[in-house]
């Protein structure tokens, strides 16, 4: 049997995940100890890639890999149409609509709204009955009320922090966050034995 | 710049990859009509108004108005278009098609997904009995041995499974609405939430183990005692080890799977579903299964009917080793040129040389790095 392939979120969702993988029997001394690597199959049984976010579910649907750990605000943001079988209980956060103090959300116009997340923002607001404007922004979108780009912004928040700091305050809550392990459909037939039991392990770890 | 690009999700098929693609559907072709199948061909631009019953966000198809402002698709499937010809030329069933051709859908830009798709199959039609199911798989497993996929699992469900045990819970709509899609979706956290109002009911046993209800066949008929007894759904099963039976006697070494807990591969399926993958493979390598409400003859009644298609595409990225094959170039005078051919017909990936002289002839085999003899078959040393 074939090792299973595992495409990890490097940066914030690797450092969470990985005390949940080894509460769960595998070994992650390698990525504990990367320095620049970015592949990892030393393990009979199991293989790592770290990769970015977005990146996760370009592997997961082309088969490159079997299993992808990545937050449910890019499975949502990207329609993932593969098995989100586990939220793993890290990484919670939330989405929010946020503005200055000076914005009005119940003003008559069509709002200009930035965000990383056009398709989640988009989403909102057509459950709520509004069409906005949407920019999207790669990064820093905290910025754009400020500077006049936007009349809010569609976020993640974990702590509120870089909010206040930026003299924002949160509008509306939407929906959470948190880090999915999402498997390949067919993967979860070519490896069931194995995916069941890293499943289990998993589950039993994060309680 | 734009004469010189490919649009997205497409390319361009030559050498080993045309030519095994071109053989394999020759084959599965060959294979049906020396079945007694007939060819159907439908064009590639249709009316979209004829996929209605597909999901149009999964199967997103590109789109053109004709002249009366109409809307027209390159065509996402291949099923539809053949109940559109049932369903209006009046053709006598039963009937037995075999086609060839490609489908396009609209896939994430930029992922490395491919929007042309060639699949080759069958749709029986005017079959109700299970032996139309059976002469698919029959089909699907015979073929799959002769293109030499030695690991093939051949996977077995029925479109009605799910819809009827949720009918047998004591859930309201939204609440088996819910279920199903954390079911569909494999979402475990929100599914365990789901069905823990249901603790007490004498179905709680088999929810728990539901989303795990695939794999080998004898494991997922074990796990399936614990459902309690619902009429229709042990007509469904008794069809389904029925079927394990004739393909384990018809197959004895092919493995087989039966899958229980997904949703049918195409919405428009009504019964026995079937799959077919190998362990290298990133997709499913045929698929199929019955689709009795999708058709209504010329005079508006229902056709029962039965389809299966091959990934033509999954097939030969399979088959593609990335080993060179070894090819031979022959170097002859005008006069030879008889010779020349008869030599072509006996040497495996030989062409004729087309140069005038022997030192045009060495540039041309060292640049395609191929071999080159001369008619006798003698080799030409460099």
């Amino acid at each position: 049997m074939s090792a299973l392939k595992i495409a990890l979120t490097k940066g914030r969702t690797e450092q969470q995940v990985i005390p949940l993988l080894e509460a769960s029997g595998v070994d992650c001394t390698a990525i504990r100890h990367k320095e620049r690597r970015l592949i990892f199959n030393d393990l009979p049984d199991i293989h790592f890639i770290l990769v970015k976010g977005p990146d996760v579910l370009t592997y997961l649907n082309r088969g490159a890999v079997d299993i992808g750990i990545v937050g449910s605000d890019i499975l949502s943001e990207q329609n993932n149409q593969q098995y989100d079988m586990l939220d793993l209980g890290v990484g919670k956060c939330q989405f929010v609509l946020a503005s200055t103090p000076e914005f009005d959300p119940n003003q008559i116009k069509r709002k200009i709204i930035a965000t990383k997340y056009p398709n989640i923002t988009q989403r909102y607001f057509q459950k709520i009955g509004e069409d906005v404007e949407i920019i999207k922004i790669e990064g820093s979108v905290e910025l754009a009320p400020l500077v006049g780009l936007a009349d809010a912004i569609v976020d993640i928040v974990e702590t509120g922090t870089t909010l206040r700091e930026n003299n924002l305050q949160v509008y509306a809550r939407l929906q959470k966050v948190s880090t999915q392990l999402v498997v390949n459909q067919l993967a979860l037939k070519q490896h069931q034995t194995a995916i069941a039991t890293l499943i289990q392990r998993l589950s039993t770890a994060k309680q | 710049m734009l004469n010189r690009n490919l649009p997205v999700g497409t390319r361009d098929e030559f050498g080993a990859t045309a030519q095994i693609k071109e053989r394999m559907i020759n084959q599965i072709q060959r294979y049906f009509r020396e079945r007694g199948y007939a060819k159907i061909t439908t064009p590639l631009l249709e009316y979209k108004a004829v996929f209605s019953e597909l999901d149009l966000k999964t199967y997103q198809p590109y789109q053109l108005l004709d002249e009366q402002g109409e809307t027209l698709v390159l065509r996402p499937d291949l099923t539809l278009p053949v109940a559109r010809v049932m369903s209006t030329t009046g053709i006598k069933t039963p009937v037995k098609w075999y086609y060839s051709g490609d489908v396009f859908r609209v896939k994430k830009k930029l992922s490395g997904s491919y929007n042309q798709i060639a699949q080759a199959g069958i749709e029986l039609i005017g079959y109700k009995s299970l032996k139309a199911e059976w002469e698919c798989l029959v089909a699907a497993v015979e073929l799959a041995q002769a293109l030499q996929i030695t690991d093939l699992k051949v996977e077995l469900g029925n479109a009605k499974f799910v819809p009827l045990v949720l009918a047998a819970l004591p859930l309201n709509e939204i609440e088996r609405r819910n279920l199903q899609t954390a079911l569909y979706a494999k979402d475990l956290s929100r599914y365990t939430t789901l069905i823990k109002p249901l603790a007490t009911s004498d179905f709680y046993p088999f929810l728990k183990v539901w989303p795990w209800l695939f794999g080998d066949f004898a494991t997922v008929w074990q796990q399936l005692q614990l459902l309690p007894k619902i009429k229709a759904v042990t007509a469904i099963c008794e069809e389904l080890k029925e079927t394990q039976i004739f393909l384990q006697q018809r197959f004895p070494q092919q493995q087989l799977t039966l899958d229980l807990s997904i949703a049918s591969p195409q919405t428009y399926y009504t019964g026995m579903i079937f799959r077919g993958y190998c362990q290298s493979a990133a997709d499913y390598l045929f698929s199929g299964g019955r689709y009795d409400q999708l058709l209504s003859s010329f005079q508006k009644t229902l056709q029962p009917a039965v389809g299966l298609a091959f990934s033509i595409d999954d097939l030969v990225a399979r088959t593609i080793t990335g080993k060179p094959v070894e090819t031979t170039l022959i170097y002859f005078k005008t006069s030879d040129w008889r010779q020349a051919e008869a030599l072509v017909r006996k040497i495996p990936n030989s062409s004729l040389c087309l140069a005038d002289n022997l030192k045009e002839a060495r540039r041309l085999a060292e640049t395609a790095g191929s071999r080159l003899v001369d008619v006798t078959g003698k080799v030409v040393q460099a």
